[in-house]
């Protein structure tokens, strides 16, 4: 008879734990998702910009897009673009802009573009991407965080 | 008895004409240096990574490779993995590097950064 009950009594309070940690979790995600629309950026370093106005035309663009490959399942490619499309966002500052896919922007908003020069190389790269779990050592490819 | 044997000696590294124009350019104006010390580096998800720097002084244990005029020291540690390299200098808009074309590489990264041997 006491086992009968004991049962009842440990699922109970087991069952009330698990629907406030889900209406938990569930507010968490509405609150984030306010503000992250509005940082659905990509901001560009004081040397990105600069390099940018020196080596685009007028209305050129530095698109970047995310593709599946890489030492760590996603790299970044970047090229030069003068088309817009329907679907890309674009991030302009100091002058310069910068296009990137819907897509693509789901894989690196809230990142910094960067133009590193060092002696072996000079390149863009995506720095501080709050979805990257970890990278490469060279930045082109990185794991997503889950 | 013994008649001499002439042996083919090999510079260790290689400059493609892209990588000479691009050292003398760096170098030009900055006469305390005398040149670039190529070096590997334990890093990357492959291994090994290349390093590149300008030099003040040779070293004892650095070899000197001279090519046309411009010269580039090896690390005594990457004297085996670079012997026979090809280094070459590579500019696009978007980006510009100096790669090596290394012969005893077994593999390598996707940026192509980091390698092993």
């Amino acid at each position: 008879k006491k086992e009968l009950y004991r049962l009842p009594e440990r699922s109970k309070p087991l069952y009330i734990a698990g629907q406030r940690s889900f209406s938990n979790a569930s507010a968490r995600k509405e609150q984030s998702g306010e503000p992250s629309s509005s940082e659905d950026k990509v901001l560009l370093t004081d040397s990105c910009v600069k390099r940018l106005s020196e080596i685009m035309e007028k209305g050129e663009y530095l698109r970047i897009q995310v593709e599946g490959g890489g030492c760590s399942g996603f790299q970044y490619k970047f090229s030069v673009d003068r088309n817009k499309n329907e679907e890309d966002r674009v991030f302009e500052q100091g002058g310069v802009g910068i296009i990137v896919d819907q897509e693509s922007l789901e894989f690196v908003k809230g990142s910094t573009v960067d133009f590193t020069q060092e002696l072996i190389r000079s390149t863009f790269q995506v720095l501080k991407n709050p979805q990257a779990d970890h990278g490469c050592s060279c930045g082109s490819s990185f794991s997503v965080k889950l | 008895v013994n008649k001499r044997k002439i042996l083919a000696t090999r510079a260790a590294l290689t400059l493609t004409p892209a990588a000479v124009s691009k050292i003398r350019l760096l170098l030009q104006d900055k006469p305390e240096y005398i040149g670039l010390k190529v070096g590997v580096r334990t890093r990357g998800c492959n291994g090994l990574t290349y390093t590149l720097e300008y030099t003040t002084e040779r070293e004892k244990s650095d070899e000197e490779v001279l090519q046309d005029g411009v010269r580039v020291f090896i690390e005594k540690k990457a004297q085996l993995t670079l012997l026979g390299t090809e280094m070459d200098f590579v500019e696009s808009k978007l980006s510009s590097e100096f790669i090596f074309n290394n012969p005893n590489i077994k593999g390598t990264c996707g940026c192509g950064e980091s390698f092993n041997i």
